[in-house]
């Protein structure tokens, strides 16, 4: 059923569609309507789920972690500080392999405080182990949960979904809702055959000699690498059912494209509608969307951008005394595959700036003709700044 | 909960989630151990307070358990006239309680005396039989006390009193200041708890006193088997059990510090203090091990003391009871005083509380019979056990392994 709804409301409807069994979370703008709406749900008994109040983000984390640990499908979100106050609970869950699934709206860290989008929160915990996806709007976040459900419980791995904060936490837009028995097809109950169980006891997270420290990480690591293939799988099974795509990669017109514009989360639509402008000034470009970060979608990548010469990366984020974090990524996966392929990284639309069509055609511009309004530092060139 | 340590030898053979299969009982973490978590019975300061050392917390314990008989032995243990002191003595371990800092202090008197008017019959455990006989020459409070934990530890012990009346410098108060009929029963209980013979109106030659006596293996004078004005006899020997080793001669007479030369009423633990004192000295004499004169419960001497400071106040509530009675001495039945003793913090005797075992993070600690039990195999030696413990039970100390 379409329903006009924003990207919160969406997260929360999509919880209660993967029918959740416990719910942990510390209410934070721009993330509050999501946990309201969910335990406002548990309060009409309309969705059969514990909600465990807690005095942090910290604490949510770990009471999730807890609760999956015994079998229950649980969900959790925050935002920005509440975010990377939870980081320690990040590394915990990747490495219990907990298959928690949460929500982060992309809101800027202070100092100086802002509640407007920014990708730094969740791209500074790319490295506890979590699957990200970033959304592209509010169906996508609706989607994204219920696949993200698919892909966790599958691999025994978390999955962050990330949304920009009020481009898509306060906007309202269409989105099609499926129905409680088709979502219950698609999505079967969360059953672990090893888990948390009194009559059973075990010690879970205890110490760990070097005989076995490192073969544990790896196999963690090579299967957080193939979530990008479970995803796929993932994806495509949803698309059977309800037949829209989310691919971890989405590709606008990049098949012979020379110039690629490459940039995650709710910009897509801005990038799509600035290649098309960039064609018909005559610039063969192209628009990439990494809506998967972690793991990189190296495949899904690669086979993105057969033509591209000249890539531009527009990070929400920076990676302070490097770069944008997205351009790093981008530069390690170029630098692995030998592709001669220059590269121009733009800080843009940080704290509240919006990212245009005009703001993506003028650093397009700049980048290919070196004459523009971003000011240099490093290797990066950041939009709105004073002169 | 040994279990065996099982080795992965594939990669594949690792389970997803890192767990273990079993317990981890053989990672023995004892091993990181600097601090030992020491769980011992100290003193509390109404023990340290109390002349006759009577560990007050630790037979309120057993009343607090229901156990009336075992809790009036731990009493005995130290304190054979408690019918008596819960009439006279002055308390100073009321004075010294703990749980004034919270509400007001624990009744002990009322507690000592209305445990005496309960039960005739405590639950005592002799230790040892030795052939030894005893003569104790006079029937007052301290020759009472000492008779009877001679008694105990199996002496045939014979009190002999020239005068008509048992009860020494007790006989000699007025009737009413004490009541002959408790004078009585206090005397025959102890006489018969003790298996020991009293015999009123002997006859003594106090100069042919070992010729008089011939079958004792030693004679002990009581101070205060003679009420005043009753000359004490002259040329026997002094002995005094505070300060000097066993005594070396077949007859002696106990020897009084200055202050309690004098008898009053109100200091009788005093006395009673001596008698067992005198008690654990003739044991020595006869090589008998005296840490435990008798019956069954801790040498306040040989133990550590806990301060109130070591108390922890903020983990107790104020409760409704009103601790010492005002007012009319009604006599407590043994509803009243079970409520009596809930109220007891018992500073330092471990009353199981498990608040250690609660919160342990490493399950070490587990109850035993009377107290806890450290498992120094997987204790770490955090300190949290000594930490929780409300009571100053549990001290961390270098203990060298």
């Amino acid at each position: 059923m379409k329903k006009v709804m924003t990207g919160n409301e969406a997260a929360a409807v999509a919880a209660k569609l993967a029918r959740i069994q416990v719910v942990s979370a510390y209410p934070i703008t721009p993330q509050t309507v999501i946990v309201e709406s969910l335990s406002e749900m548990i309060g009409r008994n309309e969705l059969k789920a514990r909600y465990m109040p807690v005095e942090s983000e910290h604490s949510a984390m770990a009471s999730v972690i807890g609760a999956s640990m015994t079998g229950a499908r649980v969900f959790t979100a925050s935002s920005s500080h509440g975010l990377v106050y939870m980081h320690e609970m990040l590394h915990y869950a990747a490495g219990a392999r907990v298959p928690v699934v949460m929500v982060n709206c992309n809101r800027a860290l202070g100092p100086p405080w802002n509640l407007y989008c920014d990708h730094t929160d969740s791209l500074a915990q790319r490295d506890t182990g979590w699957s990200q996806y970033y959304c592209a709007d509010v169906q996508d976040v609706l989607d994204a949960i219920l696949i993200a459900y698919y892909v966790a419980e599958q691999a025994f791995l978390p999955v962050m979904i990330s949304m920009d904060a009020f481009y898509l936490t306060h906007t309202s837009e269409i989105a099609d809702v499926p129905d409680q028995e088709a979502v219950d097809i698609f999505l079967p109950p969360f059953k672990p055959s090893d888990k948390l169980d009194v009559n059973d006891p075990k010690t879970f997270g205890n110490v760990c000699g070097a005989n076995l420290f490192a073969s544990i990480k790896y196999g963690r690591h090579r299967d957080t690498l193939s979530l990008e293939e479970v995803w796929d799988r993932a994806s495509t099974r949803f698309c059977d059912h309800f037949n829209r795509p989310h691919p971890a990669v989405e590709a606008y017109k990049t098949e012979d494209a020379y110039v690629c514009v490459v940039a995650t989360g709710s910009a897509g639509g801005a990038i799509r509608l600035a290649v098309d402008r960039l064609r018909q000034e005559g610039v063969r470009a192209g628009g990439l969307r990494l809506a998967m970060v972690r793991p990189f979608p190296r495949r899904a990548f690669e086979k993105a951008i057969p033509t591209a010469r000249h890539m531009i990366v527009i990070d929400r984020d920076v990676s302070f005394g490097a770069e944008g974090i997205l351009a790093q990524e981008l530069k390690a996966f170029l630098f692995d595959h030998h592709r001669d392929v220059k590269l121009t990284g733009f800080v843009a639309g940080v704290g509240g700036n919006d990212i245009s069509t005009d703001t993506v055609v003028g650093l397009v511009q700049q980048a290919i003709l070196g004459v523009g309004t971003a000011v240099e530092a490093g290797t990066t060139l950041w939009t709105d700044v004073l002169p | 909960m040994e279990s065996e340590k099982r080795i992965f030898k594939r990669l594949a053979d690792l389970p997803i989630m890192p767990s273990t299969i079993g317990t981890m009982a053989w990672n023995r973490t004892g091993d990181w151990r600097y601090l030992t978590p020491v769980v011992a019975d100290k003193a509390a300061p109404c023990a340290q307070a109390c002349p006759a050392g009577i560990p007050v917390p630790v037979y309120l314990n057993a009343l607090r358990n229901g156990r009336l008989q075992s809790g009036l032995g731990l009493l005995l243990s130290h304190n054979p006239l408690p019918g008596l002191t819960g009439r006279f003595c002055h308390h100073p371990c009321q004075a010294k309680c703990v749980r004034r800092k919270i509400d007001n202090a624990i009744s002990i008197r009322r507690i000592e005396r209305s445990l005496a008017d309960l039960s005739n019959n405590a639950a005592i455990q002799k230790i040892g039989k030795t052939d030894k006989r005893v003569a104790v020459i006079g029937s007052g409070p301290l020759g009472l006390s000492c008779a009877f934990y001679l008694g105990c530890r199996g002496c045939r012990v014979a009190v002999l009193d020239p005068q008509d009346r048992a009860g020494g410098v007790l006989a000699g108060l007025s009737p009413e200041k004490i009541d002959p009929q408790l004078l009585e029963d206090e005397i025959g209980r102890l006489l018969h708890l003790a298996e020991i013979t009293l015999e009123t109106g002997v006859a003594l030659d106090f100069r042919r006193l070992g010729e008089g006596v011939p079958e004792a293996d030693f004679i002990i004078l009581d101070p205060t088997g003679f009420s005043e004005g009753n000359a004490f006899p002259a040329g026997i020997a002094e002995f005094d059990p505070f300060t000097e080793g066993p005594p070396d001669s077949r007859i002696v007479s106990a020897k009084l510090p200055e202050n309690l030369e004098q008898f009053k009423p109100s200091l009788i633990a005093h006395y009673i203090g001596a008698g067992r004192q005198t008690a654990i000295k003739v044991l020595d004499m006869f090589a008998e091990p005296s840490g435990q004169p008798g019956i069954s419960g801790p040498n306040p001497q040989r133990r550590q003391v806990v301060n109130a400071e070591d108390i922890r106040l903020e983990r107790f509530q104020s409760s409704d009871h009103s601790g010492p009675a005002k007012g009319k001495e009604e006599k407590w039945e043994w509803e009243r005083v079970f409520e009596e003793t809930k109220r007891c913090l018992s500073c330092g005797a471990c009353n199981q509380c498990l608040q250690c075992a609660t919160f342990c993070p490493d399950a070490s600690i587990r109850p035993d019979e009377t107290a806890v039990t450290v498992d120094l195999e997987h204790c770490k030696g955090c300190g949290i056990c000594a930490y929780e413990c409300p009571r100053g039970v549990i001290t961390m100390e270098a203990v060298s392994s």
